[in-house]
């Protein structure tokens, strides 16, 4: 902890560690992202959603400082220089490379030194990926889970400012999920910041403090999470599976329907609550030749607002 | 656990520490370590040179093409040993993971270059060790004939990595050494002997090929114009420094390319 506050001190807790300004890098197919400007703050965890191929994982590779922006600036603790901001970057990008005949405390060993991270805190960063058992073995034979785990444990180890998270929870199961989840809630307790880039929601309900959504490599909206999420008080998300012809056309003309979008299998409606509104949907689908499989409503989430902020699923 | 398993797992910690060994704290002791721990690839690497030069110094093969054949060897073994080594790593992520830390690429870069050289260095010695069995060489000679091969192990692998600069993919990466390398070994008079004079003996002596197949010649009972081996002494510690420098600079570049 103290090692911690002394690195800490050095840091401005009032000025963002993270300013991306007008950040674009598209690619020659015009895939990519930008132009892109946030902000990541001490003690947030800055999420970046969208579907794929909306751009998140390149952003997140500028903001790691992996892939240099084509236009625009990135800003690391009020500077620009990738090289220093290195030192206080913790990063876990999609793929799980390890020296793979080494185990994870080897290759948690080098991790740790290289990130400056002290010796003894390089075990407590294993047992708290639940890895430390299996510590001794070859990467190679662990499964995609464990892989991940240490993964994450080699970025999180000597807790560095910010911590820049590429789907974070690939791979992981439930205890894994809670496990990331409480890691990273006592960073932001600590003051400090993590971005993921992610399209799963629940998970970013759980830690999120801000939100951006991406949609074809542009932010169509970045807010805290708490707003988003107020923008859809008194709405339902109601998801109807069903055989035979799309009835979107049809639905979206009911009284109250919001949004509607195809997903695999069915529909997403985001609804107006009222009373009648789901009679009047399944109305409207008893006029039209298909068979009604499933219905289901529920309180709306992140995925709902992004339906309601593009029109668009964030799942197929 | 019961208490007999707990008693069972702390007796077996120290083994298991013994095992193990002191943690890899740097690159260079990591991808070492993990070179090594590949045992049957290992064995495989330090056996397919011995397959070549064994019939060649028991068969007494021409001095002038046993000697070509090892040389072409050992450009081939740092070439891509490094080139193609770095390229996979860049497709697996670990390149990735690498650029995001807090070190120098020309750091990574020659700690990358250095693990994988001595390994190949290792496959060298092995080379050497036979040819001294066999042809009971002076020791100046063979010391030097070390030190060069070591030398062109190096230059080679600072070929390899600056061709993991150009391309993402291993097999690519095999096509681009074999048209880089080709002419160099030409150029070097492996094929043909170094002319006495003009542009292609000033060449050959900047490339530590033609000395490495010169110092083979000699070890292996030849007669080729071999100089004064201070010169060669002084040639294979030019060549090392040039090829450490070269894989330091070229460190950024290698890193920035991204897969």
């Amino acid at each position: 902890m103290a090692r911690l506050l002394s690195s800490l001190s050095e840091l401005s807790l009032t000025e963002p560690w993270l300013v991306a300004d007008g950040l674009s890098r598209r690619y020659r197919n015009g895939r990519g992202v930008g132009p892109v400007s946030l902000q990541v703050r001490p003690g947030e965890v800055q999420a970046l959603v969208g579907p794929n191929g909306s751009g998140k994982t390149t952003l997140l590779r500028c903001l790691a400082t992996r892939t240099r922006p084509g236009t625009g600036t990135v800003a690391w603790f009020g500077q620009h220089n990738r090289e220093q901001a290195r030192s206080r970057l913790g990063v876990v990008f999609d793929a799980t490379a390890h020296a793979d005949e080494l185990s994870a405390r080897q290759n948690l060993a080098f991790f740790g030194t290289a990130r400056k991270a002290a010796r003894d805190l390089w075990e407590p960063a294993l047992e708290a990926a639940a890895v430390a058992e299996l510590g001794s073995e070859p990467v190679s034979r662990l499964s995609y889970g464990m892989r991940r785990r240490v993964l994450l444990a080699e970025a999180l180890v000597g807790d560095p400012a910010l911590l820049l998270l590429d789907e974070p929870t690939l791979g992981l199961d439930v205890s894994g999920c809670q496990w990331l989840a409480e890691a990273l809630h006592a960073r932001a307790q600590l003051g400090l910041a993590t971005c993921i880039s992610t399209n799963d929601t629940d998970f970013v309900e759980q830690v999120a403090t801000r939100v951006c959504f991406l949609v074809d490599g542009e932010a169509v909206r970045d807010a805290p999470l708490a707003a988003l999420l107020a923008e859809l008080g008194g709405t339902r998300e109601i998801q109807l599976s069903y055989r035979g012809s799309s009835p979107i056309n049809s639905v979206r003309a009911v009284t109250g329907v919001e949004r509607a979008a195809e997903v695999e299998g069915g529909l997403l409606i985001l609804g107006r609550q009222r009373d009648g509104l789901i009679p009047a949907i399944l109305a409207t689908l008893g006029d039209l030749d298909l068979h009604l499989v499933d219905l289901k409503v529920r309180d709306p989430g992140l995925a709902d607002c992004f339906l309601q902020l593009t029109g668009r699923a964030l799942h197929d | 656990m019961t208490e007999r398993s707990e008693v069972a797992l702390q007796r077996a910690q120290p083994q298991f520490a013994r095992r193990t060994g002191p943690r890899p704290t740097q690159l260079w002791q990591l991808e070492l370590r993990g070179t090594l721990a590949r045992r049957r690839a290992l064995i495989i690497k330090l056996a397919f040179p011995l397959v070549l030069v064994i019939p060649l110094v028991t068969t007494g093969a021409p001095p002038f093409f046993a000697a070509m054949l090892l040389t072409v060897l050992i450009s081939m073994v740092g070439t891509i040993g490094t080139g193609v080594t770095i390229t996979r790593a860049r497709g697996s992520g670990w390149l990735d993971r690498l650029a995001v830390l807090p070190l120098p690429a020309w750091r990574v870069s020659l700690e990358l270059f250095f693990a994988g050289w001595l390994v190949d260095a290792l496959q060298a010695t092995l080379v050497l060790v036979v040819i001294a069995i066999a042809e009971r060489p002076d020791a100046a000679t063979l010391a030097t004939t070390l030190l060069l091969a070591l030398a062109a192990l190096a230059f080679s692998g600072s070929i390899g990595l600056g061709i993991a600069a150009l391309t993402d993919h291993p097999g690519e990466a095999m096509l681009y050494l074999a048209v880089v390398l080709a002419p160099l070994l030409f150029l070097s008079g492996l094929f043909t002997g170094v002319p006495a004079g003009g542009l292609r003996y000033w060449i050959a002596q900047i490339l530590p090929f033609s000395y490495l197949d010169e110092g083979f010649q000699v070890l292996l009972g030849g007669n080729p114009p071999y100089g004064d081996p201070m010169a060669f002494l002084i040639a294979a510690i030019i060549f090392l420094a040039i090829s450490v420098a070269a894989a330091a600079s070229l460190g950024r570049a290698v890193l920035a390319r991204t897969g």
